[in-house]
């Protein structure tokens, strides 16, 4: 496997502007991150102000995507990057319109748990949704990680578990869909849950794009579409 | 940066700025000591330049103008002893300049002692009888006639004329006599006495007499020199030049051959002389004197020059323009000959008539091989005997008559002008050349 | 995993040669990189070795040169990319401390055979230099000149076929039929290199080498020369050294990348500019270094 830009380019300002544009996404990752956290949360302990929270955050996400863009615009235009440093900044482009679905998927979230709020009694799939939501955040937290090392070991691993986490999905359809037919009456509170364990899936669905950019990136090799354990042999 | 830090960027550019504002005035001080010297020895060059020309000038300019005496000269056969029948031998030998007498006697009859004739025949140049002897082989049926002609006046009478011949000396020390001035003012007066252009100067060859002497011999003998150098030196030096620039391996030999090349540029010409005389004249027992020897021994002396000129022009042809050619598939041979040696001509060419103007100039080494001699027929041929112009300028200038020393500098200003010319011709050849692309 | 690229970290910086010889880096280089055979090679290169005098200026380069394609031969300065195209046309033969040795073939022959002419090779083999360089005559003699040498124009009709054709060819015959007997050198930087295409076309050739050609022009007679080398691909075979990374990933189909005098990877454009195989093409091609 290869390392990754050991050393500085002969212009130095190409450095710096690649560094603050990766670090600007690591900093969206961390906003990204923790809105999930908090969607998650809001919806689960019925937290209306931590919800509104989240639905706040979701602009400034949206504006690191917008800032990231216009970095990733410059730098093209500016340097012309080749190799390593076009692949950084195509990953770089794609991995931001990933982490901004996840940050209006977190908003969902939130914006539910808001509704949601006022419910007298938590519901008993809930438990079920949280391992869920517990599963989902591992996911992005180790892809965001994967990100941060450019590790595309860790990359692998992290979006071979897209897999597990679609599993899960299903079971908990499920169980939403056999409680619907037990309770008729919760059927519209059900429905809004059944919305967030789609948001959660998503989420996984985007983390599992962000370890492909970054495989892309390190590697070189495009692993979209195709049979991950088979690019893996190849590659590692 | 904080704030000290600039504070103190600041001060240090300022400390400079001062430095260098109070070094400038010593700088510009330098430089403008530096351009009044240039301008100083410029200017003292060309004063040099203009004494020497304007003195040489105002000495030569009288020799352009001769002064001739008007004469009606009777041509009975008695005086001449031939008569119309007379062969062309006969003719030639007959004696004109007692019919010259003659008719100087008859314009002043009170003449009768021998001193005086003497006196009043030096009015007339010894050439003048030439001139009748031509007149009268051209048409014998002239003999018994009297004919009005124009005569060259001998040098004392012309130097008087010019003014030359101080009057107010006592007469014994003066070589125009009291008598013949009184003669001259008469002819004068009756407008028998006129000057004109001096077309002896470019028709004749050398001569005792100041006054028939001319540059045509050590002019012709000059040309035909040159046309030897010529015709050896740019063809050997051109090839040699494309040879060592364009061919030669850079090896130990080829430097021995451009260091030798530019140490001959650098030998003294009489070194040439002598090499001339032992090898041309001694060795292949080549005539003296003739122009043939003059122009080998030049053509060496020219030799490296040319090639110097020649490789220096040809260095200087961009190598892309080779490098075009080649690429193109064209020989090496054909990339120095359609495009090299095109493009350095004008350099080769300036340098080639540099060359000959040094040859033009050259008198040392023509002593050696015998081109000093005192040769009265203009040369026709490359063996004849010949001078050329700088050494007819040499030998004029060591005789004492008053007519040579003018002589001496219409010389220098005829040579003067060649070498002007040559050198024009030089800028003309660059610029065509060069304004062509 | 990619075996080729665990290299050891080289001494990149040319700052301290006495730490290691040139020998030295070069052997810790390893083996080229990437396929520098193609199938039915227009000019082929073999174990090439150049020195001038003592010193060896390319390292064993094999490399082959393809019909109707642009391979582009990039690499820092003094990597030897110019030596071994001057190599390929034999141009190198007017510097006599310059040695060849290997193979290099055209169309199956050694060019550096006794039996081959290096003047007839050059006329099939023709180079288009960094600097535009028209001879100092009229644009019509500039193309004239090639196949009047070589005489391949029965007579003046003929030669003025080839004159305009090969003009038309190198896309400039709108810009000057009016004025073929103006000198080539009144033209504009770029009109003057194309005029040189012209020039090398005018000879027919199969393979066309170009030095950097557009070094000295500035971005729109650039772009003009460019999209002449993507042309006249569909006839030659073309081999082009270029400073410029940019314009080798626009003209060329194939990049080969040098490093000081060794050919450290060669492939396909598109891949070794997003995704090269070498440490030193990617340092290179990323700006590290070079």
């Amino acid at each position: 496997m290869r390392t990754f830009n050991p050393e500085g380019h002969t212009a130095q300002a190409f450095d710096t502007e690649l560094n603050d544009v990766k670090h600007k996404v690591m900093t969206m990752g961390g906003l990204v991150e923790s809105m999930v956290h908090n969607g998650l949360e809001a919806l689960l302990s019925m937290d209306e102000s931590l919800g509104r929270q989240v639905m706040e955050d979701d602009h400034q996400a949206n504006q690191f995507e917008l800032d990231i863009d216009e970095d990733c615009t410059r730098i093209l235009a500016r340097r012309q990057p080749a190799a390593s440093d076009l692949r950084l900044v195509i990953a770089i482009i794609k991995t931001i319109t990933d982490l901004e679905r996840i940050g209006d998927e977190a908003e969902k979230l939130g914006r539910i748990g808001v509704k949601l709020s006022s419910e007298a009694n938590v519901p008993a799939y809930y438990k079920d949704l949280r391992h869920l939501g517990e599963h989902v955040k591992v996911m992005l937290r180790d892809a965001l990680d994967a990100f941060t090392r450019m590790d595309v070991e860790a990359a692998f691993h992290t979006a071979a578990k897209d897999e597990a986490i679609d599993k899960e999905y299903s079971n908990f359809a499920r169980l939403l869909i056999s409680h619907m037919m037990e309770n008729p009456a919760n059927i519209s509170h059900a429905l809004d849950v059944s919305w967030c364990a789609r948001s959660l899936e998503r989420i996984a669905d985007h983390a599992c794009n962000i370890c492909e950019y970054v495989i892309y990136l390190v590697e070189g090799q495009d692993i979209r579409h195709s049979n991950l354990d088979e690019m893996r042999k190849q590659l590692l | 940066m904080t704030e000290q830090t600039r504070q103190t960027q600041v001060q240090a550019m300022s400390d400079t700025t001062i430095r260098v504002r109070q070094s400038l005035k010593k700088r510009y001080a330098r430089e403008k000591r530096f351009r009044l010297f240039g301008m100083i020895a410029i200017i003292a060059s060309l004063t040099f330049l203009a004494v020497l020309i304007i003195s040489i000038t105002i000495r030569g300019l009288p020799a352009f103008k001769q002064t001739f005496i008007n004469l009606d000269v009777t041509l009975d056969a008695q005086t001449l002893g031939v008569d119309e029948t007379a062969d062309e031998n006969a003719l030639r030998r007959a004696n004109y300049n007692g019919a010259i007498r003659n008719s100087l006697l008859e314009l002043f009859p009170d003449v009768s002692s021998r001193k005086e004739k003497r006196a009043l025949y030096s009015f007339v140049s010894k050439g003048g009888q030439y001139d009748l002897q031509a007149q009268v082989m051209a048409d014998p049926a002239l003999i018994g006639q009297t004919v009005n002609v124009w005569l060259p006046v001998g040098d004392d009478t012309s130097g008087y004329l010019r003014g030359h011949i101080d009057t107010t000396l006592p007469e014994k020390k003066r070589r125009f006599k009291d008598n013949q001035i009184a003669w001259v003012e008469e002819l004068r007066s009756n407008g028998q006495i006129e000057t004109r252009f001096n077309s002896t100067f470019f028709s004749r060859g050398d001569s005792r007499e100041p006054e028939l002497a001319g540059i045509k011999g050590s002019l012709f003998g000059s040309l035909l020199t040159l046309l030897v150098t010529l015709t050896l030196s740019f063809p050997i030096a051109v090839a040699t030049a494309i040879y060592l620039e364009e061919f030669a391996p850079k090896n130990r030999w080829t430097d021995i051959i451009e260091v030798n090349i530019n140490n001959l540029a650098a030998v003294p010409s009489i070194v040439f002389g002598l090499l001339g005389l032992a090898i041309f004249i001694n060795f292949f027992q080549l005539p003296r004197s003739a122009p043939i020897v003059g122009g080998l021994v030049l053509s060496l002396m020219t030799l490296p020059t040319i090639i110097i000129s020649a490789r220096a022009a040809l260095k200087s042809v961009p190598p892309s323009i080779r490098d075009a050619a080649l690429g193109l598939g064209a020989s090496r041979l054909q990339v120095v000959f359609h495009h090299v040696l095109p493009l350095a001509m004008p350099g080769i060419l300036t340098g080639t008539i540099i060359g000959m103007a040094q040859a033009l100039g050259e008198t040392a080494p023509l002593l050696m091989i015998g081109m000093v001699a005192f040769i009265v027929d203009v040369p026709t041929t490359l063996t004849d005997p010949a001078t050329v112009l700088p050494v007819q300028i040499f030998q004029w200038a060591d005789l004492p008559e008053k007519g040579f020393v003018e002589k001496t500098s219409a010389a220098i200003m005829v040579l003067l002008g060649f070498l002007i010319l040559m050198n024009a011709t030089a800028v003309f050849l660059r610029r065509k050349f060069e304004r062509k692309w | 995993m990619n075996k080729e690229n665990t290299i050891p970290a080289l001494d990149i910086d040319q700052q301290t040669p006495n730490e290691q010889t040139i020998e030295e880096i070069v052997a810790s280089l390893g083996d080229t990189v990437g396929e520098a055979r193609v199938e039915n090679p227009k000019m082929s290169v073999s174990g090439v070795d150049v020195f001038y005098a003592e010193k060896q200026a390319i390292f064993g380069v094999d490399l082959d040169i393809a019909n109707n394609e642009v391979i582009s031969m990039i690499g820092p300065s003094g990597c030897g990319k110019s030596t071994l195209l001057r190599c390929l046309n034999r141009m190198n033969d007017t510097i006599p401390i310059c040695r060849v040795t290997g193979e290099i073939m055209l169309d199956g022959e050694g060019i550096y055979s006794k039996d081959t002419d290096p003047v007839l090779l050059r006329a099939r083999v023709g180079m288009v230099f960094q600097k535009p360089n028209p001879f100092p005559k009229s644009i019509y003699e500039n193309v004239a000149y090639g196949p009047r040498l070589h005489g391949l124009n029965r007579n003046k009709a003929d030669l003025d076929d080839i004159v305009v054709n090969s003009l038309r060819k190198a896309g400039i015959y709108d810009e000057v039929k009016n004025r073929l007997d103006d000198a080539g050198t009144s033209l504009s930087g770029g009109q003057q290199q194309r005029l040189c295409i012209a020039r090398t076309i005018a000879c027919s050739p199969e393979v066309i080498l170009m030095d950097e050609p557009c070094s000295a022009l500035d971005p729109i007679a650039t772009a003009k020369i460019e999209e002449l080398i993507d042309e006249l691909r569909e006839n030659y075979a073309i081999a082009i050294v270029t400073h410029s990374m940019q314009q080798a990933a626009r003209v060329s189909q194939r990049t080969a990348y040098f490093h000081l005098g060794k050919l450290v990877e060669v492939g396909d454009t598109d891949t070794i500019f997003t995704n090269p195989k070498h440490e030193l093409t990617e340092k290179y091609i990323t700006g590290r270094f070079g």
